[in-house]
């Protein structure tokens, strides 16, 4: 029993330490630069990925050399990410350094598959710190023991130069005042690559040596950065001593405590602690004072307008006809899969629409908007696997229950501002996605009945459009249009497309009303808006529940449209990927978030044609949108306008149309 | 609407008064126990040296910032607890420099959101969701009148982020008048201006807000001399000295501490 406890509590340390290292990096670089590094689970991939490269000619013996060289390398990487990246950003909302290294993860993860493969492997390490060691009677893996050591080693020497060096005492006063250090006439700049570089290179030490005792594979990366973040947050944001205190308590509580006595807790208690603390102490337990929010704005394209209100009309009516036809020329003019990708585009549309209602326009950015979109997904799936086949009454509590949780978690969470209301929603969506491993199945009157179905997921569902038996199943009906028949996908695709010209005339509508007016004014100046006698929280809410209520209705489509749901609706890949759908067309419209669905799913279906790897060519894209083109495609045409010889310049639609020319909607 | 005069201060109607207040920021005390007293009308300047706790004050009045001690009063009621949005729905309201307009959104636009705060109760939360503003009468006409009263009738649908200068001013003033205030907190209207764009703003103010009690932060002593019924003068984050501008110009204490210095 006692030897059984020590061992969980010594896996416990041993995750513990890696995380610390993890985490330190991870917050002395939020601390200096107010960056927040969603890069850097990448990095501590690439660590082990480099250490592997380098022991597999020598074996073993070179593990070492590897533990020195590769986060050395590692380390360049980030100095470079810093240097071409993140430096540009300096002086914008600190927002876009999440947007900009969301974007770095698509790209070095689609790297390590380029170039290692998707498979796993494992890292030679040497006799030494192999085997196992008698310790008062108990078998204690020297490897475990060699990770506590080295990584406290390592962590120890990191705090002292922070704390004892000339360099730690310019970087400490850096994130104290870093106009303050400019004016003694250092050279701020190369001290925040400095800083990029070393929580990059203590990633990657972190990487090696947990890959020592795991697998090496392409997702380790994606596996760590959130605890990370959950550790960051608990810890204090920018706190060392935090990081390390975070660190321990969470690997402690997930291996020691967790894993081997409530494995059902397993995955949500650190969520929960980490919404606890960032409602009752957004500092978390070791910061100082809440770092200001830097001054910036989101940078919106609302103001692309070229065209008067009537020809946007026109337009707008012009785009909605021409998507109407789309499904005619199936078979014909193009393959069915075409519709198929347009149905992905119109859903995914009033996903990004939805997203973009509150970050657009009341400048709150979620990072689980995942959430919503997997509950609408989960509820329709549950409604109609367990209650009614009715499509209607699915879908209408896809709406009322997402707007629900979205009025609760707006409730707790928006009176926390920039980053942290960020964070937050990230946590809320986490714990969600957790959820629904766990509530597999329950037991319901004695009977066990299946919930969320786990990782299956659920599937074969067979939904019928209409209530009470009066409606019709798509799948059994066919309607002609002259000579072209429109059965199923066909049909479902004015399902998506009349949800999408809803949701989209709904949200226009209430931009005019004075509800809108407000949230405007909310995105200009929200301290003003306060001093005019509005209670801007109370607005932002109102707009999160529409927002959730919206993502609701998208993900239940998608789960109409694919018949089936799985955890992966609802991981916070989700949440990324439609943020880099608002942030390719244009925040603060509602036209540029369905041309950023657009351009996204146009450009995963040509790149796939070419290469598995589209991620990457994507990731690069968009690390270029958020460097050079931050307001998205609708703000081309404004850029554009200066060279234009005389006259309006073109419309919103100058997004590089590929094979099929309609596009979602105007304004 | 005809110019106006300010009429004179009636005694005894007291609008607002500050009972002890208090801002702690950490060790250092920015307001240290002041105690005002604004009469209905009054032309109230605040004047100080730099870091005195002028604006520290303002903002404990509006509910910018919560107070470490004491209790503000507005029209009687203990409005200490009350968040910035309740208090300028009160009556309260607080002009910001000129550069704090709506930037994005259109004049007409900035001064109804004004007017909209003020009848707010006169729609539903389901309404005002879809129902689009310009069918709101009430709510339309007075930001039509403010417009007119300020002048800036004729450029209504301009964005506030292209008008001139002297618009901006124009457009700023509206706004706080179209939130229908009783008191109405300046922090230094004119930094920054020349001499005529100072007169200019300050004639403005005189004209447009004739109906409100105003309380001015400003640098410009001679300026405040001609204006204020009465100065209160901060040092500190304490009242050195209040009264009228003679009474204050006069006094020994603030010609030691305050204006000799100023006078370089």
């Amino acid at each position: 029993m006692v030897a059984g406890v020590i061992q969980q509590l010594l896996d416990g340390l041993t995750l513990g330490v890696v995380y610390v290292l993890l985490a330190a990096g991870l917050s002395v670089i939020f601390g200096v630069m107010h960056v927040i590094n969603f890069a850097h689970g990448e990095l501590f991939a690439l660590g082990a990925y480099f250490a592997l490269a380098l022991i597999a000619p020598f074996g073993g013996t070179a593990f070492f050399a590897a533990l020195i060289v590769a986060p050395l390398i590692v380390g360049v990487i980030g100095v470079a990410i810093e240097r071409y990246t993140v430096q540009p950003l300096y002086g914008r909302n600190p927002l876009y350094h999440i947007l900009l290294t969301f974007g770095l993860v698509l790209v070095i993860n689609d790297l390590i598959y380029l170039i290692w493969g998707p498979g796993a492997s494992s890292l030679a390490r040497p006799d030494v710190i192999s085997g196992t060691v008698s310790v008062l009677g108990l078998g204690v893996g020297v490897y475990n023991v060699f990770i506590i050591v080295a990584g406290s080693l390592m962590a120890f020497g990191v705090w002292a130069s922070l704390e004892y060096t000339r360099y730690g005492l310019i970087i400490r006063a850096g994130s104290q005042d870093r106009q303050m250090v400019r004016n003694l006439g250092i050279n701020i700049d190369r001290y925040y690559s400095l800083v990029f570089g070393m929580g990059a290179a203590l990633a990657a030490f972190a990487g090696i040596i947990l890959a020592g005792t795991r697998q090496v594979n392409p997702e380790m990366g994606m596996s760590v950065i959130i605890p990370a973040f959950v550790i960051v947050v608990l810890g204090g944001l920018g706190s060392f001593k935090g990081a390390v205190a975070g660190g321990l308590l969470v690997g402690i509580l997930q291996e020691s405590i967790l894993r081997p006595y409530f494995p059902f807790l397993e995955g949500m208690v650190i969520f929960l602690l980490m919404i606890g603390i960032l409602l009752i102490r957004p500092q978390g337990l070791f910061g100082t004072e809440a770092p200001e929010d830097e001054s910036g704005d989101l940078l919106t394209g609302s103001r692309g307008g070229f065209l008067d209100p009537q020809t946007r009309n026109r337009l707008g009516l012009a785009m909605i006809l021409l998507l109407a036809l789309v499904p005619l020329g199936a078979g014909t003019l193009y393959s069915t899969f075409i519709v198929t990708l347009m149905i992905e585009i119109l859903i995914w549309g009033l996903f990004a629409l939805s997203l973009d209602f509150i970050m657009g326009y009341t400048g709150l950015v979620s990072l689980g908007h995942a959430l919503f979109y997997g509950l609408g997904a989960y509820v329709v799936a549950i409604t109609i696997q367990d209650v009614t086949q009715s499509v209607i009454v699915a879908v209408a509590l896809a709406i009322v229950i997402s707007a629900a949780i979205a009025w609760f978690v707006g409730f707790l969470s928006i009176r926390v501002a920039g980053v942290y209301f960020a964070m937050i929603t990230l946590a809320f969506a986490e714990l969600f996605y957790n959820a629904i491993y766990r509530l597999d199945t329950i037991e319901l009157f004695g009977e066990e009945r299946e919930v969320t179905g786990g990782s299956e997921g659920i599937f074969g569902l067979d939904p019928f459009y209409g209530i009470a038996g009066i409606g019709v199943d798509l799948d059994s009906i066919g309607i002609f249009v002259g000579t072209t028949v429109l059965t199923g996908q066909l049909l479902f695709y004015y399902v998506a497309l009349a949800a999408l010209v809803v949701g989209f005339l709904l949200t226009r509508r209430m931009l005019q009303s004075p509800f809108g007016s407000v949230l405007k004014s909310i995105r200009e100046n929200e301290q003003r808006a306060t001093f005019l006698g509005y209670d801007t929280v109370v607005y932002k809410r109102r707009a999160f529940v529409i927002s959730g209520a919206l993502a609701g209705l998208s993900g239940g489509l998608y789960t109409l449209f694919t018949g089936r749901v799985f955890p992966d609706n609802a991981e916070w890949m989700v949440s990324g990927e439609v943020i880099v759908m608002v942030i390719l067309g244009g925040m603060g419209t509602l036209y540029g978030p369905i041309i950023g669905s657009f351009t996204f799913f146009s450009l995963e279906h040509v790149l796939t044609g070419y290469t598995d790897r589209w991620r990457l060519v994507l990731g690069s894209i968009f690390v270029l949108f958020v460097i050079f083109l931050p307001r998205g495609l609708v703000s081309v045409p404004e850029l554009l306008a200066p060279y234009l010889p005389g006259g309006p310049g073109p419309g919103p639609q100058t997004e590089p149309a590929p094979e099929d020319s309609s596009t979602g909607g105007g304004d | 609407m005809e110019a106006q005069e300010r009429e004179p201060v009636a005694a005894g109607d007291t609008i607002l008064r500050t009972d002890g207040l208090v801002r702690k920021f950490g060790e250092f005390t920015a307001t240290d126990h002041v105690d005002l007293e604004i009469e209905r009308g009054e032309f109230r300047s605040i004047i100080g040296p730099n870091g005195a706790g002028k604006t520290t004050l303002f903002n404990l009045i509006s509910g910018a910032l919560p107070v470490t001690d004491g209790t503000i009063y507005f029209d009687g009621e203990d409005i200490t607890g009350l968040s910035p949005q309740q208090r300028v729905r009160r009556g309260i309201g607080r002009s910001f420099q000129i550069s704090n307009v709506f930037g994005g959104l259109s004049v007409r636009e900035n001064v109804r959101l004004a007017a909209q705060s003020v009848h707010r109760d006169e729609y539903n939360i389901v309404e005002s969701l879809f129902k689009t503003t310009d069918k709101y009468e009430r709510m339309n006409e007075r930001t039509d009148r403010i417009l007119e009263r300020v002048g800036l009738d004729d450029i209504a649908e301009e964005e506030a982020d292209v008008l001139a200068y002297g618009d901006r001013r124009r457009l700023e003033i509206g706004v706080v008048l179209a939130t229908d205030p009783d008191l109405v907190l300046f922090d230094e209207p004119t930094a920054g201006m020349s001499v005529e764009e100072t007169q200019g703003t300050i004639d403005l103010i005189e004209d447009v807000l004739v109906d409100q009690t105003l309380m001015l932060i400003e640098h410009d002593i001679e300026l405040v001399m001609e204006l204020s019924d009465n100065i209160t003068v901060l040092n500190r984050g304490e009242i050195l000295a209040e009264g009228t501008p003679e009474e204050v110009a006069n006094n020994q204490a603030v010609q030691d501490a305050y204006l000799g210095g100023m006078v370089e």
